[in-house]
């Protein structure tokens, strides 16, 4: 019976173990701020060019969330959105094949 | 990053990205006119590029990045489709998230939509009608398209921003260290969990998946049958 839950507990172990490994890293790195890696890029093209990341205007006029809460919320909009689809789709192929059998 | 590439920079991705969004668009028209029971199937692949694009994930490097989704999406319809998926979430992300921009929207499009898709979709038809377990095909486009994402974007910026030592070879060398090492080990977890969301399309629906000759009809029948 293990045999038809194997992709599942790979899965799982893949997962912990990646929580596993950021927890441990966490531990040992505390100066890191696991800011996002757009941030650090952004930095890097600062250092590159000598310019203040400060100097780097959008070129088009771009609305910015006010806070990061905000952001963070539109964010998880975004993945409800999504998360919404997926369970309709697999609820619906589920019903398609009850009816069927 | 909008207002980080120069402005010849993020028109020349534009040109790049525009004509394959056209053929994209033209070919999901296509599909859908063919078979309307795909429409499900690209809102599932769909639904996941929206879910782990927006899940942004720390990693071993003390930064955090996200994964893409668009393998699942890439197998599936192929990478133009999803180019298409793929720029509606970004314009999202760019109007509403200040994550990307406008200007370099194209450039994000080429990264994320079109060349990630690509290499993942080129490993798939590589191992398609091989013995290799479709699962782990799966997990392997999927993993790929991710990380070859974020080679692509070091890329771009690497072009845009040549070092003064070492020119683009050190910048390049630079950004794959920001954006490609951070990215490992979410690509690895992204390809697993998608080829485990692969394998639940494979229980509920394998007539669409043989309908549009993802994998041969015996491999999906077989790996249906023993699950």
């Amino acid at each position: 019976m293990w045999s038809r839950y194997r992709l599942e507990i790979v899965a799982i172990v893949a997962i912990v173990c990646f929580c596993g490994v950021f927890l441990y890293t966490s531990s040992l790195m505390n100066d890191a701020e696991y800011a996002g890696s757009d941030t650090l890029g952004s930095a890097g093209v600062a250092e590159l060019t000598g310019v203040s990341e400060e100097a780097f205007q959008p070129l088009v006029p771009q609305w910015e969330p006010p806070s990061g809460e905000i952001e963070s919320g539109l964010f998880a909009l975004q993945a409800a959105v999504g998360g919404i689809f997926v369970g309709w789709v697999f609820g619906y192929w589920k019903g398609q094949k009850n009816r069927s059998t | 990053m909008e207002g980080f590439l120069p402005l010849q920079w993020a028109v020349f991705w534009w040109i790049i990205a525009l004509p394959c969004l056209v053929f994209g668009i033209l070919q999901l028209k296509r599909v859908l006119a063919a078979d309307r029971e795909a429409l499900p199937l690209l809102g599932v692949t769909g639904g996941f590029i929206f879910i782990l694009s927006s899940l942004k994930l720390p990693s071993v490097t003390g930064s955090c990045s996200h994964p893409t989704g668009t393998g699942l999406s890439s197998v599936c319809f192929g990478p133009w489709i999803t180019s298409v998926i793929c720029a509606i979430v970004l314009l999202f992300q760019s109007l509403f998230l200040a994550h990307g921009g406008l200007s370099v929207l194209g450039a994000n499009i080429v990264s994320m939509g079109i060349v990630g898709p690509l290499a993942g979709w080129g490993i798939y038809r590589a191992l398609r009608d091989t013995g290799v377990n479709i699962y782990f095909t799966v997990f392997l486009a999927c993993a790929l398209a991710d990380f070859c994402t974020y080679i692509v974007t070091s890329l771009e910026l690497a072009l845009a921003y040549p070092a003064e030592v070492g020119g683009f070879g050190s910048s390049f060398v630079m950004f794959m260290g920001i954006f490609a090492i951070t990215q490992i080990p979410l690509a690895i977890v992204e390809g697993i969990v998608l080829a485990l969301v692969f394998k639940y399309i494979v229980q509920l629906k394998p007539e669409i998946l043989v309908r549009l000759k993802v994998f041969p009809e015996e491999k999906i029948r077989a790996a249906a049958g023993d699950s």
